[in-house]
């Protein structure tokens, strides 16, 4: 009996277009949002603001200044008279960054023996500061090693020995402050050189890694959200109690309320995956069919959990602040933002259950690894398994409601 | 062996019970819809009608007891039994985004109906309810007479031998109230059953038989112009222009008097002459005071305040 069934799907978009908001959230929401996460939430870290106090003044430090101020991670706020201002930049945040290059750094370079730069990081924001602190640490190391170099190379005879008397101290405890000590090897300083490459994502761009994340967002948004709406406000205007009292089965029923949405999320998977290839330049390494297959088995578990909110809500606000609920747990627990490696162990265990995390897990496989059926199956499994159990949960109680 | 002659009982309910947790919300109700009938269920809110509405039309499973419709058990045969049935909701239950005749295409899709019987239907339900100027209107714009009207037409999209309308007029002007009254006489014309409930005593008389219900039993049943031969006692009307004040020494008076305010009048029963008079005495020379036929509403209330002389609808019925 499929006729009723396509009645109601007919209905069902009828419905959908007519609604000024509802077309809004299908068409214009995915795309807005796409644009700004993808923008916004990068992880790159870019124009880190840095103070610089020279008190060397000589070929090697200008050189390690320009170093950093060329490349596209620093910005030079301000160069320092003394360390007091130093530290100044730091306290009024004018600065993430600080570096004082003292007296002698060049004469120390040049004995072999190692020179020091100290450098003060604004802490208290931790992750932006592990981040600034290690592209401020590989830039000096690499201009200490250029410069060392060019010594080498100029044959300099080497000064002697001078122990560096500058106090660190900025004088302040609070500020991660390192001090990074260039040891080179005089003879040759490139002896061991590891030329590395990552794979999938050369350039580490952020985005990549992002946008397949955003994709399984806006596919739950819509059929989790949009599936429990729709069946509540049913409930709520008493029309699902005049499909109850016809011939319709409770089977056709789920069927009609559902469909649509199946249909919505791959319309929206399209056209975002689409925009994310053209405008984003993301690579679609993996099939489609594998990706379309994928997101049909995440679907149970969104429409499932849609169903089975809508069976224990009496108001769209009920279902919607429902699933949000859920959706906040599954987004944090999903390594979406947050590697789940990094979270604690019992943490971990949880997110077992978490269909998000393995979605997202497939999505990026299929798009940056060109990943196959097969890699795919660890994580497609526990996903239908946790698909099938919710959706029965939720057919089960609709059928109680409409008996 | 509940048939009267050769039709087929519209709906039969018979000895349901039903609990919503530790409220009883029906006691053995027993009732029967003839083909072409009209029956009335009557009550205050809470009585019962409506849990005994939705479970002659399956929403509802009874503890116990037994539904027919047209002899199909609906908890044996719901597909059948369903399309059997037409169900109004108390409240307005269609979909105010879609238009009159987008709302009538998806109930009569609903119930399979042929485009070419659905074309027919259509225009003569129109034409029957005056929607014919709204067709392309949605439903969230009609006015409350309209709405309920486009509720019937959707109910009556499959031609169901069985109507049940659970206060289609609450809340609707008196012309469209008339207007919908007279369509269910047509309809049941037609010869189909109809079980409707409703809050107004004056439609209560436009029915083929009434049901009186009171805490979830039936307290008094039988045709309009009878129902009110079950009232106990004689009836006596007061009329003065400050009844408040007559009420209340009334009252103080003889606590145990059954007095019942109508508007402007008061309404008591009474047993004989004597205490007809000693009445008459107790009030001012100037308030009218005047035997009269008791109404369907007098009788409710003299029925309601004894619940036990319940009138077995069934068994009088089958003989």
């Amino acid at each position: 009996m499929i006729a009723p069934v396509l009645y109601l799907i007919r209905k069902e978009f009828l419905q959908i277009f007519r609604d000024h908001a509802m077309r809004g959230i299908i068409f214009v929401v995915p795309l807005i949002q796409l644009m700004i996460f993808s923008y916004a939430v990068t992880t790159d870290l870019k124009d880190i603001r840095i103070a610089i106090l020279d008190n060397d003044k000589t070929i090697a430090s200008r050189n390690l200044i320009s170093a950093l101020v060329e490349s596209d991670y620093f910005k030079l706020v301000s160069t320092a008279p003394n360390p007091k201002h130093l530290r100044h930049n730091l306290l009024t945040s004018d600065a993430d960054v600080t570096l004082w290059i003292p007296l002698g750094f060049s004469e120390d370079l040049a004995t072999g023996n190692g020179a020091q730069v100290a450098l003060n990081v604004d802490g208290s924001n931790s992750s932006i500061a592990l981040r600034a602190l290690g592209y401020t640490e590989a830039v000096v190391r690499l201009q200490a090693m250029k410069s060392l170099e060019s010594f080498i190379q100029a044959s300099i005879t080497i000064p002697s020995n001078q122990t560096p008397s500058t106090n660190w101290d900025l004088q302040d405890e609070d500020q991660i402050a390192t001090s990074p000590r260039i040891v080179p090897q005089i003879m040759n300083p490139r002896l061991i050189e590891p030329v590395m490459r990552f794979f999938y994502n050369p350039t580490l761009e952020s985005r990549y890694y992002m946008i397949p994340g955003i994709l399984v967002l806006l596919i739950t948004l819509i059929s989790a959200f949009l599936t429990g709406m729709a069946v509540v406000k049913e409930k709520e205007l008493g029309t699902l109690e005049q499909l109850m009292v016809s011939p319709l089965t409770p089977a056709q029923l789920i069927a009609g309320k559902t469909i649509p949405f199946v249909v919505l999320a791959y319309f929206e998977l399209a056209v975002a995956t689409t925009f994310a290839i053209l405008w984003f330049k993301l690579p679609l390494v993996g099939s489609i069919p594998l990706l379309a297959l994928c997101a049909l088995v995440y679907l149970l578990v969104t429409l499932g959990v849609g169903l089975l909110v809508s069976t224990i809500s009496n108001t769209q606000q009920q279902a919607m602040f429902t699933v949000w609920f859920f959706l906040i747990f599954g987004i944090l627990m999903s390594g979406f933002f947050f590697p789940i490696e990094n979270m604690p162990v019992i943490i971990q265990k949880i997110t077992v259950i978490n269909p998000l995390r393995y979605f997202i897990e497939i999505i990026r496989g299929i798009f940056l690894r060109g990943a196959t059926f097969d890699d795919v199956l660890p994580n497609l499994l526990p996903m239908l398994v946790i698909g099938l159990v919710i959706f029965s949960a939720a057919i089960m109680r609709f059928r109680k409601r409409t008996k | 062996m509940f048939q009267t002659g050769k039709t087929k009982v519209a709906l039969l309910l018979e000895a349901l019970e039903k609990s919503y947790g530790k409220i009883k919300a029906l006691h053995h109700l027993s009732l029967s819809v003839e083909p072409g009938q009209i029956v009335g269920l009557i009550g205050p809110d809470g009585s019962g009608k409506t849990t005994a509405m939705r479970i002659a039309t399956g929403l509802l499973t009874p503890d116990n007891g037994s539904v027919r419709i047209l002899d199909i058990d609906p908890f044996i045969r719901p597909r059948q039994a369903k399309e059997l049935i037409g169900y109004m909701p108390q409240r307005f239950s269609l979909y105010p985004d879609l238009t009159v005749s987008e709302n009538l295409r998806f109930f009569s899709d609903l119930y399979l109906v042929t485009k070419h019987d659905r074309i027919e239907r259509q225009e003569r339900l129109m034409k029957f309810s005056r929607l014919g100027p709204f067709t392309n209107r949605r439903a969230s714009k009609l006015s409350g007479g309209m709405k309920q009207k486009l509720a019937l037409m959707c109910a009556l999209i499959h031609t169901p031998s069985l109507l049940i309308l659970d206060e289609p007029t609450t809340g609707v002007d008196p012309v469209s109230r008339q207007e919908f009254w007279n369509i269910l006489r047509e309809l049941a014309e037609q010869g189909i059953g109809i079980l409707v409930s409703t809050p107004y005593m004056d439609e209560a008389s436009l029915c083929d038989n009434i049901l009186m219900m009171y805490e979830g039993r039936i307290i008094g049943t039988g045709k309009p112009e009878d129902i009110t031969t079950l009232f106990p006692d004689k009836l006596l009307e007061i009329r003065d222009i400050d009844i408040t004040e007559i009420k209340r020494k009334l009252q103080m008076k003889y606590p145990t008097l059954s007095v019942q305010r109508f508007g402007d009048k008061l309404h008591i029963p009474y047993s004989d002459e004597e205490q007809f008079e000693t009445i008459k005495s107790a009030v001012p020379d100037r308030t009218q005071v005047n035997p009269i036929k008791p109404g369907i509403e007098d009788t409710f209330v003299a029925l309601m305040s004894k619940p036990n002389i319940t009138a077995d609808y069934i068994s009088e019925e089958s003989g």
